[in-house]
């Protein structure tokens, strides 16, 4: 142990009298954790869509009444899209080449069978292949959700005005065609003034059942038309910024990369400075040599995971954020910082130790990073192999025990989990670091 | 410490890498107040041999013994150092390793029992001359009964050379021994008393300086 620290000591003194790869290898993965955010936060975007207009829209159309601003209109409901006008052709080359995701075509006749208000007028799409194709469809779907409920409440609106003249009586038109009513009220005062008979009470109850019925007839048609609607209320969560989410994954991130880096080039540093030998001859065994990359891997994680921490936690005290624990969590974050750096520490030292050269086994470590966090990223329940390949290794176990050692409730069970995969897993890295690091004598 | 058993041997210890024989199987005892000189063209395996029985490489076949309590002390042709580190903190880490009572102390003898300089400068800065006394003198750390040296001299001034055999005369002269590699027969024959000599990964020739035919030594080397 003692010399595990001695070597740990000497590394650390090494590093500091690094400063400018002390603040590359520090600011690097805090910058891909922005970029990684921004190309998530892109994930969201409005992807374009192209709209092929084969009916020639006019600038407004008149539905049930309502005046509709076709352009307006669109804007007005392709909140989530960008759509791009584009003649049938053009529309077609640039879905080939990517430039649009899909292609909304309004076919000829569109609006006269909008009109007619007897069938239903298609819109027909047409989308890339590839994953972002169902988010699209969605979009295009919510576009199209978003159209039918503004003509809803034409036809909606529309009805009721026929149904305030069949209570009311008056004049108006159908199909075009003028037409006075006598309305119910006018039919009841009518029968009121004529003779009472029971055929005459019937009429009169009839009417009077008739008259209840179409007072509410307004609110049960705008139920029908949306058994369920969706109100937003006012947003009151965290900014993006300061979600759990980007916590965990700066954090894991963060600490992957830099363990990763270090555990990978300090090991195999040790050989290129030709001092295995020495050490290996009686001084410090290949064992504690490993462990002693492993140690400088937690260390350096816990050091720089709990200043990411504080940071956070400062600026969601300032800013009067609730929710989460910044700062009574701290002990159970260092727990998971340690664990977290340990694991890939250990994964680090296998790299390095199969590299051999300091050089190679940073240039490894680098091109590995990569993979290893973005399988990390992808839902396993979108892409289940990468959820298996995932599990293990320590990226994605580190962001799940840094996620729910500060934000879950009760965060025991998932943090014992994680923290068992990540001791699991170091240990079996560990070892094949150790079998692997009698290449360094060679 | 037992002087029926010899201080270091080779016991039919190899050492292959991959398919390659870096050094075939060798038999080979140093006792105590010895010399040792190994002889031999770039490639014979010297230093394979010399780091077999420093323990900083593990025999592929046979074994090396060493003596209960005789401690080693290696110096590789190459210096083998931390070069962020300078030369009095490579001292004190390895005097620690070492087990040094006083690794500071240690160290401050070292360095200036080697004229080398004590300010905080990290040793990959040091020309090749002063990395080789830091190479040396880490090799003394630890008061080893037995030091491995593997061409001491290539990047040392007349000098340095002479105070480093004076310091392997005292060595031996307090019962110690040394095994060194070299490419100059001068040294031979001034400081060894024994010389092995290998050629292609094997043994060609163990025997005293006296039965050593000085012109064996150059053809071998040739």
């Amino acid at each position: 142990m003692k010399r595990v620290l001695l070597l740990l000591r000497k590394d650390v003194l090494v590093l500091r009298r690094s400063p400018l790869l002390l603040g590359i290898l520090i600011a690097y993965p805090i910058a891909l954790a922005v970029l990684v955010g921004l190309v998530a936060s892109y994930g969201s975007s409005k992807p374009r869509v192209a709209l092929v207009d084969e009916d020639n829209l006019p600038a407004t159309v008149v539905l049930g009444g309502h005046r509709f601003d076709v352009e307006r209109t669109i804007d007005a409901v392709s909140k989530n899209v960008t759509l791009v006008r584009l003649s049938p052709d053009e529309a077609s080359r640039q879905l080939r080449d990517g430039r649009v995701v899909g292609v909304v075509t309004v076919p000829p006749g569109f609006v006269s069978t909008l009109r007619g208000m007897v069938h239903s007028p298609q819109l027909q799409l047409e989308l890339s292949t590839g994953t972002i194709s169902s988010r699209v469809e969605q979009q295009v779907q919510a576009l199209v959700y978003s159209l039918n409920r503004q003509l809803q409440r034409a036809y909606i609106a529309s009805n009721l005005r026929y149904v305030q003249l069949i209570l009311r009586g008056g004049d108006g038109s159908f199909l075009g065609a003028p037409i006075t009513v006598l309305g119910i009220q006018r039919a009841q005062r009518l029968l009121r003034g004529m003779p009472q008979t029971k055929r005459t009470a019937v009429l009169l109850d009839f009417l009077h059942d008739a008259r209840l019925a179409l007072a509410n007839t307004n609110d049960a048609l705008s139920s029908t038309a949306h058994p369920i609607e969706l109100v937003r209320a006012p947003a009151r969560g965290r900014t993006w910024a300061l979600s759990a989410e980007v916590q965990a994954y700066a954090l894991g991130l963060t600490i992957t990369f830099l363990a990763l880096l270090l555990a990978a080039g300090s090991l195999a540093a040790e050989r290129d400075e030709n001092v295995v030998g020495r050490l290996a001859r009686g001084l410090v065994g290949l064992g504690q040599l490993v462990w002693s990359k492993v140690a400088l891997a937690a260390a350096v994680a816990l050091a720089l995971g709990l200043a990411i921490s504080l940071a956070f936690g400062l600026v969601i005290q300032v800013g009067g954020v609730t929710g989460g624990e910044p700062w009574r969590r701290l002990p159970l974050l260092v727990v998971g910082l340690v664990l977290a750096g340990g694991s890939v520490g250990a994964l680090g030292a296998f790299l390095g130790a199969i590299a051999r050269e300091a050089r190679s086994a940073s240039l490894i470590a680098v091109l590995v990073v990569m993979p290893i966090v973005f399988l990390g990223l992808i839902p396993a329940e979108i892409v289940p192999p990468a959820g298996w390949i995932s599990a293990l290794l320590p990226f994605s176990h580190a962001v799940d025990f840094f996620r729910s050692a500060l934000y879950d409730l009760s965060p025991w069970r998932e943090v014992a989990l994680q923290g068992s995969w990540l001791l699991v897993l170091g240990a079996v890295f560990g070892g094949l670091a150790r079998v692997g690091a009698r290449r360094l004598l060679a | 410490m037992t002087r029926a058993t010899p201080l270091l041997a080779a016991r039919g210890a190899g050492r292959r890498f991959g398919h390659r024989d870096a050094l075939e199987p060798v038999e080979l005892e140093i006792w105590d107040g010895e010399a040792v000189a190994l002889v031999g063209p770039n490639g014979a395996g010297k230093s394979t041999l010399l780091a077999l029985l420093a323990g900083a490489l593990e025999a592929s076949v046979g074994s090396i013994e060493r003596r209960k309590g005789a401690r080693v002390g290696w110096a590789p042709q190459r210096p083998a150092q931390y070069g962020r580190l300078s030369a009095r903190e490579n001292l004190e880490l390895f005097a620690k390793l070492e087990g040094e009572h006083d690794p500071q102390g240690a160290a401050a003898r070292l360095l200036r029992e080697f004229e080398l300089p004590g300010e905080p400068e990290p040793s990959a800065n040091l020309s090749v001359g002063n990395r080789q006394r830091l190479n040396l003198a880490i090799a003394q750390l630890g008061a080893p009964h037995v030091l491995l040296l593997d061409e001491p001299t290539a990047a040392l001034d007349p000098p340095q050379r002479a105070r480093l055999w004076r310091r392997v005369a005292d060595l031996r002269a307090a019962g110690g021994s040394v095994v060194f590699a070299t490419q100059n027969i001068e040294e031979v024959e001034q400081v060894a008393d024994r010389v092995a000599a290998l050629r292609e990964g094997r043994l060609v020739y163990a025997g005293s300086i006296d039965d050593y035919d000085r012109t064996d030594v150059e053809s071998l080397s040739a």
